[in-house]
């Protein structure tokens, strides 16, 4: 545990100093600092575009944080070869893998927390400083954060085989395909056009693949006034699918990596 | 304790955990997740896409940052609102209700924008675009039906814009009070909307019901001016259809009591009669009598082609279609104008050379329709002509079939493509076309259509008396 | 005395399109004692940094034996007692000395800040406490990796060519700090290929090629015997000079230096170089070299792995200990 707890600090440390993460984070600020512009260009619909525009910026941004920041985690680890002096320690591999994951999902979740703060002031700004609506905003960027993590996962695994350019085309079109997918599935089950066989193994990819669109929850908190029963329950229940999908990854990413030639 | 050994003797547990871990995520999603998801997180709410999306359609979308896509492209239709370049907006329109079919705003914008914006040169409205925006509007309701403003939104196009099928608007504003977010204010027009229909005692309930309600909310709050303002009004809207009513001989008539002078018995001959004069390529003129003398009266004169899809009477078949096709039939003309009437006479050049687009003349046989109904006239014509035309006739022009229970004036006459062009044989003389019973006014006085002194009858002349 | 490394023909092989199945590392019996410093030698992809990684776990072998301290090789317990600095070692830059030995000390539940000060101290960077990684010199950073390998207070250390690309004085104090670990009873386990330093500083040595173990044992017995050098005169060497076997050649600036082992008459060589008219300036014995004895295992094939170029099987010398 201890080993888990130091690696994934000293990633957390790494990844707040990339330059390129801090990049891509600060083109995502700057878009919610203008996103407010946006929303008085629409008339009418003003806080509607501006949440969308908001909650939007910040699930893009946080997805390419997300897959750039650990695409090259392990691949620059064996390069540079710090992974030598680690694992020569009593470190177990696992105990490494495990660590770097949970490093980079504290980071992130640090700069999807810095850009929810900026979402959450200039919101507030635009309302003319009423806070009332705040806290359903806030739900958003927490389902992302584990969308985000469900995402990290997946590229983690991934670069346990793959190089970093192959496994960033992976893990983003796994994360488009698994965002497209519910609508997708939805409009297959209600067409009638739709064969049984294509149904069945839509059925099948809609349940084998990470689902990420289960977190996009923006729609009622970008059009509000919609009645939502048992809304915790659901978010209960995917932050359990959450759970269950990173372990599928982190069990399948410690067997591979054992295995690994470093 | 080898590291190697250790992990060799944990894969049996890591592969039971992974295929536990599998399970739980499946089970999960297939029966909680996904379809919670679909009936509250998904922007269709449960009907994703409008009738007939097909799935390569839905694919064009991008998921999770429809909203946000949608946003930015709303934000581009506003620029487009400013410079007027309103063809530009419908597409627009439509990727925005794909992609978000909850922005209500969207639907009633873009329902208001297809119903009202595309005109010609002189203000008259595209017609063709009616069925669309009704198809739009429908399609709203659909994909948001736990609010008001759709349905409220649609009726109004009915009453409104189409101004004719009062029953339809009557639906759709039924439907709207039923939501529990309507505003108080707009349920005024639904007791309209009866009156209009005809249903006088329905029109009454409603207010009956609305007065009652208005008057308990002014009780529970005196301090808003709202309040008393909405029990004021519909204060006075009761007091005014109870004396219309009584006007309009309708209590005299639901209690067998015989009518007096000031009903609409008899029913007054309208006289009606026209003449139209293809006075230049594709410059109609119309001119003509109408035996009416308070002004308020508009006749709707409709030219259209003589197959136009879905055609009706004085109209078309405007909720044609559940499909939201923003192309109308451009091959395809229809021109609606209406008619004021001054002075007995009504004069009108409508000028359809600036506007080739909305106006095509591809077919060679088009329809000149003159029509006239009392359910859409002011009320102090109302007065006299009631809510279905009881107090109205015309010997040449009365019909009771094309609208069931009405009374209306209506008469069709046939023109050509050559005609209206000028071509052909029509080249060089002027084709007019005429209702039987038409003749041309010699007299100059102030009495024609074209004189700007209107002759007002004293309120009870013997002029009532034709 | 206990060996802190052996190895039993220990493998390691990889599968190549073209060449089918590669041995980098093939059948290693390698023996380290305790309390030694133990050279590995070979030239450029000979193995080394493989053996290394096998032996700390890093990758797997794919056949034999490893025992380190007594303990198979991948053992946690063993991981413990060892420590490894890699060749061109990389550290966390933003750290400064005191954070990297930090983080690496909580992977041995090391969290004593005086421990970590007395071992910046010991390698000299007791005055760059505040500087981050990123500004340090590639001296510093082989300094701080000695200190990070020294944090378990290692029984056995590996460090992978520790004295590469420094001056004669870094040199010096690396090489100083190797020596003190041996007093301290540690065992070294070093790879270099500066031959000088590792006849220096190693009891024992083993020079790998391809593979495989071409020379192993006590320095003192690889290198008894002498050489004689002959430097002589002229534009060529006669062929009557290059026939005799063992008698190696290397141009000099005016004429050309004779290289004689042990093996071959000195008498011969000076008779056959005077009978073919060649003037000799000089005759001078000298002792056997690390290098030398490098030249004459590596040879002339000292290909990389997989390379099925090697014409000549060079025979292990097992050495035999009193």
């Amino acid at each position: 545990m201890r080993a888990i707890v130091s690696i994934a600090t000293t990633t957390v440390g790494e990844a707040i100093r990339r330059r390129v993460l801090l990049i891509i984070l600060l083109i995502g600020v700057l878009f919610l600092a203008v996103a407010p512009g946006l929303g008085v260009l629409s008339a009418r619909s003003e806080t509607t575009v501006l949440r969308g525009m908001m909650l939007g910026v910040i699930q893009l941004t946080s997805a390419v944080i997300a897959i750039v920041l650990t695409v090259y985690m392990l691949p620059n680890e064996i390069e540079r070869r710090t992974i030598y002096t680690i694992l020569s320690k009593p470190v177990m591999r696992w105990q490494f893998l495990i660590g770097k994951y949970l490093g980079s999902i504290l980071a992130l979740g640090l700069m999807m927390l810095l850009m929810t703060a900026v979402m959450v002031f200039f919101f507030w700004w635009q309302q003319n400083r009423d806070f009332s609506a705040v806290p359903d905003l806030l739900k958003a960027p927490v389902m992302y954060f584990i969308q985000m993590s469900l995402l990290a996962a997946v590229a983690v695994f991934f670069s346990t085989f793959v190089a970093p350019l192959v496994n960033f085309f992976l893990s983003g079109g796994l994360y488009l395909l698994g965002s497209l997918f519910n609508p997708f599935f939805q409009t297959l089950q209600e067409s009638q056009q739709t064969p049984p066989v294509a149904k069945a193994f839509a059925w099948v990819i809609n349940t084998a693949l990470p689902n990420f669109a289960n977190y996009n929850i923006q729609n009622p908190i970008i059009n509000p006034g919609q009645t939502i029963a048992n809304e915790g329950a659901y978010y209960f229940q995917v932050t359990v699918y959450g759970v269950l999908y990173i372990g599928i990854l982190l069990v399948a990413g410690i067997w591979v990596f054992d295995r690994r030639e470093v | 304790m080898n590291m190697k050994n250790n992990t060799s003797a944990l894969k049996p547990i890591l592969i039971g955990v992974a295929a536990a871990c599998f399970a739980g995520q499946a089970f999960l999603q297939s029966q909680f997740i996904f379809p919670k998801w679909k009936q509250d997180f998904s922007p269709g709410r449960g009907k994703m896409v409008a009738n007939g999306l097909s799935p390569d359609q839905m694919l064009f979308a991008l998921t999770g940052f429809r909203e946000m896509v949608a946003g930015i492209l709303w934000v581009r239709a506003d620029s487009f609102f400013d410079s007027g370049n309103y063809d530009a907006i419908l597409p627009i329109i439509r990727l925005v209700t794909i992609l978000d079919p909850r922005q209500i705003d969207v639907y009633a914008t873009g329902m208001w924008h297809i119903g009202y914006n595309f005109t010609d040169e002189e203000q008259r409205s595209d017609r063709r675009y009616i069925p669309s925006a009704l198809a739009l509007g429908k399609e709203g309701c659909r994909s948001n039906p736990e609010t008001y403003e759709m349905f409220f939104e649609t009726g109004w196009m009915w009453y409104h814009k189409i101004d004719d099928d009062y029953s339809n608007a009557v639906k759709w504003f039924e439907e709207a009070q039923k939501r529990p977010d309507m505003l108080p204010a707009r349920k005024n027009l639904l007791s309209n909307a009866y009156e209009r229909n005809g249903q006088v005692d329905k029109s009454l309930d409603t207010l009956f019901s609305l007065y009652d309600s208005a008057r308990k909310t002014f009780g529970e709050d005196k301090s808003v001016f709202g309040n008393r303002q909405n029990r004021d009004t519909l204060e006075r809207k009761l007091d005014t259809t109870l004396v219309r009513m009584g006007q309009r001989g309708w209590f005299a008539s639901k209690e067998g009591r015989p009518l007096t002078g000031y009903d609409v018995n008899p029913p007054f001959d309208v006289n009606f009669s026209c003449k139209v004069s293809v006075v230049d390529r594709r410059v109609l003129k119309f001119e003509g009598t109408w035996g009416v003398k308070p002004v308020g009266t508009r006749i709707r004169a409709v030219l259209k082609d003589a197959d136009y899809p879905n055609a009706e009477p004085a109209g078309m078949l405007w909720d044609s279609s559940n499909d939201v096709n923003l192309d109308p039939p451009r091959d395809k003309t229809f021109m609606q104008e209406q008619l004021f009437v001054k002075n007995t006479r009504f004069n009108k050049k409508v000028d359809m050379s600036k506007d080739p687009t909305m106006y095509p003349f591809s077919g060679d046989k088009y329809v000149l329709e003159l029509y006239y109904n009392a359910r859409s006239a002011p009320p102090h014509i109302q007065d006299k002509f009631g809510w279905n035309g009881e107090g109205m006739t015309d010997k040449n022009w009365l019909n009771t079939e094309i609208r069931p229970g009405q009374r209306v004036i209506y008469a069709t006459l046939p023109i050509t493509k050559d005609m209206i062009l000028r071509r052909g044989e029509w080249r060089d003389k002027v084709p007019v076309v005429k209702t039987s019973n038409f003749k041309e006014d010699t007299s100059k006085s102030y009495n024609s259509g074209d004189s700007f002194v209107i002759d007002l009858p004293a309120l009870r002349s013997d002029d009532r008396k034709q | 005395m206990a060996a802190a490394i052996e190895t039993k023909q220990l493998t390691k092989s990889y599968k190549s399109r073209i060449q089918g199945n590669i041995s980098v590392v093939d059948s290693l019996d390698l023996v380290v004692e305790e309390g030694e410093i133990f050279g590995f030698l070979g030239p450029n992809g000979a193995g080394k940094t493989t053996t290394i990684k096998m032996l700390l776990g890093i990758i797997y072998p794919t056949s034999g034996e490893g025992y380190i301290l007594g303990k198979e090789i991948g053992d946690m317990d063993v991981h413990k007692l060892i420590s490894y600095l890699p060749e061109r070692p990389y550290y966390y830059d933003y750290m400064t000395g005191p954070e990297l030995l930090k983080f690496y000390g909580s992977l041995f539940g090391i969290n004593d800040t005086a421990r970590f000060d007395s071992l910046l101290e010991r390698v000299n960077l007791h005055r760059d406490k505040d500087k981050p990684i990123s500004k340090y010199s590639k001296g510093m950073m082989q300094r701080i990796g000695l200190a990070q390998s020294l944090l378990n207070d290692p029984k056995l250390l590996f460090l992978d060519e520790p004295t590469s690309g420094f001056d004669p004085i870094a040199r010096r104090e690396i090489r100083d700090l190797i020596l003190s670990f041996r007093d301290e009873g540690r065992t070294v386990f070093v790879t270099s290929h500066e031959l000088e330093e590792v006849e220096r500083i190693c009891d024992r040595v083993c020079i790998i090629n391809r593979g495989k173990i071409v020379r192993q044992g006590r320095l003192s017995e690889l290198l008894k015997g002498t050489r004689t050098e002959i430097e002589i005169l002229g534009s060529s060497v006669p062929a009557v000079i290059t026939n005799i076997q063992g008698v190696t050649t290397r141009p000099l600036a005016d004429g050309f230096l004779l290289d004689v082992p042990e093996i071959v008459s000195v008498n011969d060589v000076v008779d056959a170089t005077r009978g073919a008219g060649v003037t000799i300036t000089k005759i001078e014995p000298r002792k056997l070299r690390l290098e030398d004895l490098y030249e004459q295992a590596v040879g002339n094939n000292p290909g990389p792995i997989g390379d099925p170029g090697l014409k000549k099987t060079i025979t292990v010398e097992e050495e035999t200990t009193a």
